[in-house]
């Protein structure tokens, strides 16, 4: 067997599921709002209670998860802000690396290469505008003034362009890319073997190698 | 079809609110009468206004306004319900095609289709739709006017008039084509100036691409409570003539972006392959 290293805990595994399915729902009944034709299955505000139930989950698991992991959090509200050289050299060499698959340019990377951590910051930030701009359409609805009601409706949209065109891509390159073999498995089994580790992420696993042994 | 619309004269209007009851006697809208049994209190809010506020169940309902007209009390009586906007809001921010433009040009709405999301109510110019919200789970159905065309109850179809343009006693409610309305409405406006009511005017011509209901007013909008100038809002416009094309563009271009990198992708790694197996064969 290939020797594995840990790259994300079981915590943080089962928060990115709860989040991930939680999302989909979001996403799924927030998206009849925005194709007419399906506004038929909209009716009678059943897609609204689901959206509420997705809602409350995606916004209790992490307020579970933080205080629970409060060295992880800090970890990975730190990584998503830390931004340097190196990351303007992924964005260069990214295109060729995703078509062709040709990584001669690509930069050693941390644990997270520089379109993860773009990713991550879209989550973290677009997270804060949904919850907060969602709370107040929800409890607000009758309290609030039209005009903030819609100003709130109009950052709400987009938030979920943002989001969902990058969520396309995260679940794209997690599942369907040709050459993430092991994307999957990192958060599916939280492992991922140390040769793949020292081809994509060569700065983390140096890292990790420095600090404890590798898993078998 | 030529338009149709209610022209309102507030110079002729008696407030009896015969217009109230007919409006919800015709649409099944019941109101409870306060008393212990049905849970409604009755309440003194200092007016002849009744009930307190547009409502699901309160379609038109009739205002009344004091003013001081040179030291004089004027007590001036307006009609509010739904305007039918031709540029109307809800219609533009409804996701459902719930509201739509009946082809007389009025605003109408499929109920059955509401989904309840309540973009009509903040859209509206005229703070006009209403719906009984759950506050916790988000249930709800908006309702407005209907121009009496509730399928079933539509007096339209049948070549009638309005029920609250029926009952009108004074005939300060009237119904019929609107470029007939308002030519009518400009000859009472004629003739109120002509007795001294400088500020007459008609509302509702021009007013978001013309309402189909127009007023005919003795004295400035502003003093009946309408809004001059009426406009669709900055942020209904900013979300529905903006982010929501760029939205779909940003949508479709990911998905041909993603789909495009998927065949480039799939080709390399195969030839990667081929040429490792030439290699080693």
């Amino acid at each position: 067997m290939p020797q594995e290293v840990e790259k994300y805990r079981k915590p943080t595994r089962i928060l990115h599921w709860v989040h991930m399915v939680s999302f989909c729902l979001l996403f799924l009944t927030g998206l009849v709002l925005f194709i007419p034709g399906l506004g038929i299955i909209a009716q009678d505000s059943w897609t609204r209670v689901i959206h509420r139930i997705a809602a409350a989950i995606f916004i209790i698991a992490p307020l579970i998860y933080i205080p629970l992991n409060l060295k992880a959090t800090a970890k990975g509200i730190k990584e998503a802000f830390s931004w340097g050289i190196e990351d303007i050299g992924w964005l260069k060499a990214a295109p060729r690396y995703y078509f062709l698959g040709d990584e001669s340019d690509m930069p050693p990377q941390g644990a997270m290469n520089t379109g993860q951590k773009l990713w991550w910051l879209i989550v973290l930030v677009s997270s804060v505008v949904f919850t907060i701009t969602g709370l107040i359409m929800w409890f607000a609805k009758t309290t609030a003034s039209p005009a903030v009601l819609q100003w709130m409706v109009f950052l709400h949209d987009i938030a979920f362009i943002g989001a969902s065109s990058m969520l396309l891509l995260h679940i794209y390159l997690g599942v369907i890319h040709p050459t993430m073999t092991e994307a999957w498995k990192a958060i599916y089994k939280g492992t991922v073997s140390v040769g793949y580790a020292k081809k994509h992420h060569a700065k983390w696993y140096e890292e990790v190698t420095r600090r404890k042994e590798v898993k078998s | 079809m030529a338009e149709k619309a209610i022209l309102y004269d507030a110079t002729r209007c008696t407030a009896c609110r015969g217009c109230q009851a007919a409006c919800k006697q015709w649409n099944e809208n019941d109101e409870f009468i306060p008393t212990e049994e049905n849970g409604v209190k009755a309440a003194n809010r200092g007016s002849y206004e009744n009930p307190p506020d547009l409502s699901p169940r309160t379609w038109v309902k009739m205002e009344f306004r004091e003013t001081d007209a040179g030291g004089a009390v004027r007590w001036l009586f307006s009609r509010r319900a739904c305007m039918h906007c031709t540029e109307a809001a809800c219609v533009k921010v409804c996701p459902s095609g719930a509201l739509y433009h009946h082809e007389l040009g009025f605003v109408a709405y499929d109920k059955d289709i509401c989904t309840g999301c309540g973009y009509c109510i903040d859209a509206c110019p005229f703070n006009v739709p209403r719906s009984d919200r759950n506050l916790i789970t988000g249930i709800a159905k908006m309702d407005k006017c209907t121009f009496c065309t509730t399928p079933g109850l539509d007096r339209i179809a049948q070549g009638w008039e309005p029920a609250c343009v029926k009952t009108c006693p004074p005939k300060a409610l009237q119904y019929g084509d609107r470029n007939q309305l308002i030519a009518e409405g400009k000859k009472r406006v004629e003739s109120l100036i002509a007795r001294g009511w400088a500020n007459a005017n008609l509302y509702g011509e021009k007013e978001l691409g013309g309402l189909h209901v127009m007023y005919v007013l003795d004295d400035h909008p502003a003093v009946y409570g309408l809004p001059v100038d009426p406009q669709i809002s900055a942020a209904t416009i900013a979300w529905q003539d903006v982010i929501q094309p760029v939205g779909w563009v940003v949508g479709g271009l990911t998905i041909l972006g993603l789909g495009l990198n998927y065949l480039v992708a799939r080709a390399s790694v195969n030839s990667d392959k081929e040429k490792e197996n030439a290699a080693r064969s």
